[in-house]
């Protein structure tokens, strides 16, 4: 019965949503726990069908904030556990989000963007970059990465897994309604055959023994009485983020060696970059690509070199410069020139990016 | 850089042009080739025009999901016509079907080729009303060479083989239509 979901690996042609289900499934998460909100509801779905079949569990909870709540306690009991959700349902989820930082809950969620803000569109955005990695009240102590294909989806979902175990933080894959929804090829696989082995989970509470006694006590906190036993508390936890971060950080590039325009954008949009770059290098003009994959942490210092170097950076995002504000802290102090696309709520194309790359010529 | 071919696949909700899409791209990936597929989708479960964004290229990962020109548009509606003409310029063959009326002025006046088929009044008299979206897989597979005519009905015999197995007849249904489809558009291109 609870055989292997994914034997060795196989391509596949499917929608974004069904990969999240399989890449969960591979990477051996226990329990989803979800409350239906398109774009994603697809991966609920899957998740549902799927998961039987392999002793997998499912939790159809009232609300995203019982949702993600109630993927915190599956964590705190040991479980591998995940949710998904999407635009107002992320914003609800935000107070679970931050009870994950605060007491370092190693949750996985899956957000599919869409548009905003509130009920907006269900179709597609890059509108919750802002919320996804610094919502709520806190420091924004979250692993994000952020995806751009259907491979990606696979491999990063599993990635997350292991992560959030590995270092303790909440984590997140962050796609967006288009992923969620178009078919692409990819090939799935069974993780072990790749050499990639799952990290332990454990419970971290109700341990055997006696707390102070046989062991030291769990200490899982989230309420604190002075300013300054807070302050020490996230002073401790940022430091320890930050000490992991250069283990975690992931960043790409595209024909950046000699690039005189960088464009600068994350996820799908820099499927519409790439393309660019192909055409306008066709037609003689030296553009080169800069595409964080963790958007927490960010990759500040091989940003900084590339854009040093470049004679004009052009950052493209489908959302009012919610990820352009999260960049430009990595380029204060340097003079090179900047243009936006901004489009929030709407799809990017790689012909506007060449027209624009021309213009700014 | 490898040429991907841009369709645009409009209707009304319950004509089947997302199966159609679906059952092409299949057929597309079945055939080792790349494609992505996106259907259009709004806040409404029912009503308004749907539309399938279809890229298939032969070797290469498609980019952006969507695009602002296509290759070829078919528009089975009045309001998919008018919807549609934003997808069209000098290169797009853009395909409609005879039977919607009053349309004359809101076809694209810069399309490469604009071609009117008789595929509803086709499914109607000919065929069966339910083999309409496979007449214009049919045109579709024609107009484009995104896959083979074999690799297309096996893409059916995969997608509803299920199907033809309870009743023959409808595989033969199936394949006359794609063959129709593909007759339609012959000549025309």
């Amino acid at each position: 019965m609870a055989n292997k979901p994914i034997q060795g690996e196989k391509r596949m042609f499917m929608t974004g949503n069904e990969v999240c289900a399989y890449a969960a499934l591979a990477a051996g998460a226990d329990i989803m726990y979800g409350y239906p909100i398109t774009p994603q509801n697809e991966i609920m779905h899957y998740w549902t069908r799927l998961a039987p079949k392999y002793n997998r569990s499912f939790l159809q909870t009232e609300d995203e904030i019982s949702a993600g709540f109630t993927t915190c306690g599956g964590v705190l009991s040991g479980k591998r556990a995940f949710t998904a959700t999407a635009g107002p349902g992320n914003t609800l989820m935000q107070e679970p989000m931050s009870m994950a930082e605060m007491m370092r809950i190693p949750a996985v969620f899956i957000i599919q963007q869409r548009g905003g803000p509130s009920t907006a569109t269900v179709i597609y955005s890059q509108q919750e970059v802002t919320m996804t990695c610094y919502g709520a009240n806190g420091e924004g102590l979250r692993i994000v990465y952020s995806t751009a294909n259907h491979q990606e989806l696979y491999d990063y979902t599993i990635k997350a897994f292991n992560t959030a175990w590995k270092y303790r933080f909440p984590t997140f894959v962050l796609g967006d309604g288009y992923q969620a929804k178009m078919r692409e090829s990819l090939t799935i696989y069974d993780p072990e055959l790749q050499g990639i082995q799952m990290v332990d989970t454990y419970p971290l509470v109700g341990l055997p023994g006696k707390a102070g006694a046989d062991r030291d006590p769990a200490h899982l906190r989230n309420t604190y009485n002075t300013e300054e036993e807070l302050y020490e508390v996230v002073k401790d936890l940022v430091t320890t983020y930050e000490k992991f971060a250069p283990e975690i950080v992931e960043h790409t590039t595209k024909e950046c060696d000699d690039a005189e325009v960088v464009i600068l954008c994350h996820g799908i949009v820099s499927r519409a970059a790439v393309e660019a770059i192909g055409e306008l290098r066709a037609a003689g003009i030296k553009a080169g690509m800069f595409r964080p994959i963790t958007l927490r942490p960010f990759p500040t210092a091989p940003l900084r070199n590339v854009v040093q170097k470049a004679k004009k950076l052009l950052i493209v995002e489908s959302a009012e410069g919610q990820f352009a504000r999260l960049a430009l802290p990595s380029l204060y102090g340097l003079t090179t020139p900047m243009e936006t696309i901004f489009k929030p709520g709407q799809g990017i194309t790689s012909d506007e990016i060449v027209k624009k790359i021309k213009d700014m010529a | 850089m490898a040429k991907v071919i841009k369709i645009a696949l409009a209707g009304e909700g319950g004509q089947g042009v997302q199966s159609v899409a679906e059952i092409l791209t299949e057929a597309a990936n079945e055939e080792g080739k790349e494609a992505l597929y996106i259907p259009n989708f709004g806040v409404e479960q029912r009503g308004g025009v749907s539309i399938a964004f279809v890229q298939i290229s032969d070797k290469e990962k498609v980019g952006s999901p969507k695009f602002e020109k296509a290759d070829i548009v078919i528009a089975l509606s009045d309001r998919a016509i008018r919807r549609c003409a934003q997808y069209v310029d000098g290169n797009t063959v853009f395909v409609y079907d005879t039977f919607i009326e009053g349309v004359e002025d809101d076809l694209p006046k810069g399309a490469k080729k604009v071609i009117g088929i008789p595929a509803i009044e086709t499914a109607k008299n000919e065929l069966h009303p339910r083999v309409f979206n496979i007449i214009i897989m049919g045109a579709v597979v024609r107009a484009t060479h995104v896959v083979s005519e074999e690799r297309a009905k096996q893409a059916l015999e995969d997608k509803l083989g299920y199907k033809f197995e309870q009743d023959p007849k409808l595989r033969e249904l199936n394949y006359r239509a794609l063959e129709r489809g593909m007759q339609l558009v012959e000549g025309q291109l």
